[in-house]
């Protein structure tokens, strides 16, 4: 519980303390959007930050590893050399408020990009970031990260994690870099009392006990897809189901594939780093015309591969679903997470 | 940090038509240090940007040694290829490598080398063949087959011409269909092994072209008796980061770019997609 310790602030004065994290870096927060959504978004004043939600419709991912982003630029004019730079994104940023399942994803994409050689464009954002947990008690309808080892509450990974009590947020600190956010804030900090652990103890077994009947399965999908057993039948099933958006991945907080694409000409251009899905028909399209995946079955095999095999586990550090749930919420051929390990589970759909 | 993927610049030193759709290009880094670095061996490849139309994986088609500049070959199917072959000497590319594990070489030595190449899969053979060459005795006997679909996709035609005076290697070629100037073998690669003696117990053969020739091929050379670890390949696929990120190339969990290109036929039977 907080490896640098642990301490309270009131409710009263956490716009004091996130004025002063707005003073200091851009703050990505919970935001209220049109109707009942709220999603991660950049925020402007204290005021903006939805603290009490449920989920957000997207991930962090696109803060860390931007849908469209560009990396290189170049120029060469009037026949002279051409000149050639990386572009990085050093921008300090504060993730506020986010949930647990949200900041397992990042941890995922950590291995992800940080596996030889280290990605640095992924290197230099993560580094200028700050992850500020907020403990989930309110599970939704197609939660599960109880069953992914990535929630309700975290016991790492985060550099600050609040738990709403009543009339005051619970803050431990698990990092020197969570500790720095509260610098110069000190006065509003107190040390927590021993009956404010007691209450993050209850809230986290309160809310285990909350989440749906249905969750997911892995343990035998993860055996069959170890062990390649999931029979092409099932495959071929699942692909039929699947409409090839691409929607899940976007959605995903850990999925990574991406593509590039340069804008402009010699003279004076761009290469961009473009998120991609490996459900796509083009994904593994070779020039000679050559489609090692032309099937869709093949496809979700690819991405299942990707997500709950011990070989994957092992380059990650971890299976490559938080249950966050956004793809119960997204699939409209339900080749979500659930109920595609439920039905290797079952060996039919 | 390095950042993996800020290509070095390169200039064109020399371009050679190969077919009609084919040409091999011969690159040289503009800072020599760099050169220094890029110490490659046969059968890794490296990323080949234009810049404004993009980047692609080519194999590293030259031997290194003695050189200080390496060549692709490049067959213009594409917004990419054909972008490259619109290029002129003197013109500027990108290139990120060398990447890629290539041949075992060292391993080898004492054995029989059977080479079996099918159209546009004898350039990542290339600089292995010359390789071995310098290092003759090191090599019982060296063969090379090669096909292609007819005598005009034939690439690397000097090469073809010094190998066949060659009196210490064995170099054999077939095309699927003749034309009329045409007096060598007709027929698929793979009717080449009845003119050729193979010793299986002792015989590594590199096999690199299309697919479906390589399927045949290894069915061919698994009849003829040689090992799975002694049938060894080199893999195509969509290879767009190179160092193991995107995620394009893999095929189940093994990624063509960096645990690849380069596999034995065992390795590629245990693969948990088709390879």
């Amino acid at each position: 519980m907080g490896e640098y310790g642990a301490f309270v602030i009131t409710d009263s004065d956490l716009p004091t303390w996130v004025g002063s994290l707005l003073s200091r870096a851009q703050v990505i927060a919970p935001r209220s959007l049109a109707g009942s959504d709220v999603s991660y978004d950049i925020v402007q004043a204290p005021t903006d930050v939805q603290w009490d939600y449920q989920t957000s419709i997207a991930p962090l991912k696109r803060f860390l590893f931007p849908p469209s982003d560009q990396i290189l630029r170049w120029n060469q004019r009037n026949g002279g050399p051409l000149q050639l730079e990386p572009v990085y994104d050093e921008t300090d940023r504060v993730f506020l408020a986010v949930r647990p399942c949200d900041v397992a994803g990042v941890l995922v994409l950590d291995r992800a990009f940080a596996r030889d050689p280290e990605d640095i464009y992924y290197a230099r954002r993560r580094q200028h970031s700050a992850l500020v947990a907020l403990a989930c008690t309110q599970p939704g309808p197609n939660c599960f990260c109880v069953c992914a080892d990535a929630g309700p509450f975290l016991d790492r990974g985060y550099d600050l994690q609040l738990t709403a009590l009543t009339g005051a947020y619970l803050v431990e600190v698990g990092t020197e870099k969570g500790a720095s956010l509260l610098r110069g804030c000190e006065s509003l900090f107190e040390p927590a009392p021993e009956a404010a652990l007691a209450d993050r103890q209850r809230l986290a077994l309160e809310t285990e006990s909350r989440f749906a009947e249905d969750k997911a399965y892995f343990a035998a999908a993860l055996r069959k897809i170890t062990f390649n057993r999931v029979p092409d039948d099932l495959w071929r099933a699942m692909g039929e189901l699947c409409l090839g958006c691409g929607g899940c991945a976007f959605v995903c907080p850990t999925c990574h594939c991406f593509t590039t694409a340069d804008c402009g000409q010699q003279s004076e251009g761009c290469r961009l780093r473009l998120w991609d899905s490996c459900l796509y028909q083009a994904y593994a399209l070779e020039a000679s015309g050559h489609n090692p995946r032309a099937e869709r079955g093949q496809r979700v095999k690819a991405r299942f591969l990707h997500k709950l095999s011990y070989q994957f586990a092992q380059k990650l550090g971890a299976h490559g679903c938080v249950g966050c749930g956004r793809c119960v919420t997204t699939c409209l051929g339900s080749n979500d997470m659930p109920a595609v390990t439920a039905r290797i589970r079952r060996g039919a759909l | 940090m390095e950042n993996p993927f800020l290509p070095d610049l390169a200039n064109i030193a020399a371009i050679r038509d190969e077919t009609a759709d084919t040409k091999t290009f011969t690159l040289r880094f503009l800072d020599p240090a760099r050169w220094e670095a890029f110490r490659y061996r046969p059968g890794q490849f490296a990323e080949v940007s234009v810049f404004g139309a993009g980047e692609a994986p080519f194999c590293l088609a030259s031997p290194r040694q003695g050189a200080d500049t390496f060549d692709i070959t490049v067959r213009a199917v594409g917004a990419l290829t054909d972008a490259l072959h619109a290029l002129a000497v003197g013109d500027t590319v990108g290139v990120r490598g060398p990447l890629g594990n290539g041949f075992p070489f060292d391993e080898v030595k004492g054995k029989d080398i059977l080479f079996v190449a099918g159209g546009i899969g004898l350039p990542p053979l290339r600089p292995l063949i010359w390789e071995m060459l310098a290092e003759r005795a090191s090599f019982p006997t060296i063969t090379v087959l090669y096909g292609a679909r007819a005598p005009g996709d034939l690439v690397y035609r000097d090469d073809l011409e010094r190998w066949r005076a060659r009196d210490d290697m064995k170099f054999l070629v077939t095309v699927d269909a003749a034309d009329g100037d045409w007096k060598g073998n007709v027929g698929v690669v793979g009717s080449l092994f009845s003119q050729i003696q193979v010793a299986p117990a002792q015989t590594v053969a590199f096999v690199c072209g299309p697919p479906i020739m390589i399927r045949f091929v290894t069915q061919d050379l698994l009849k003829l008796g040689l090992a799975e670890d002694s049938i060894i390949t080199t893999l195509e696929r969509h290879m767009r980061c190179g160092v193991g990120k995107c995620n394009h190339c893999l095929i189940g969990d093994k990624y063509v770019c960096t645990d690849g290109p380069v596999f034995t036929y065992r390795q590629v039977k245990s693969m948990m997609e088709p390879a």
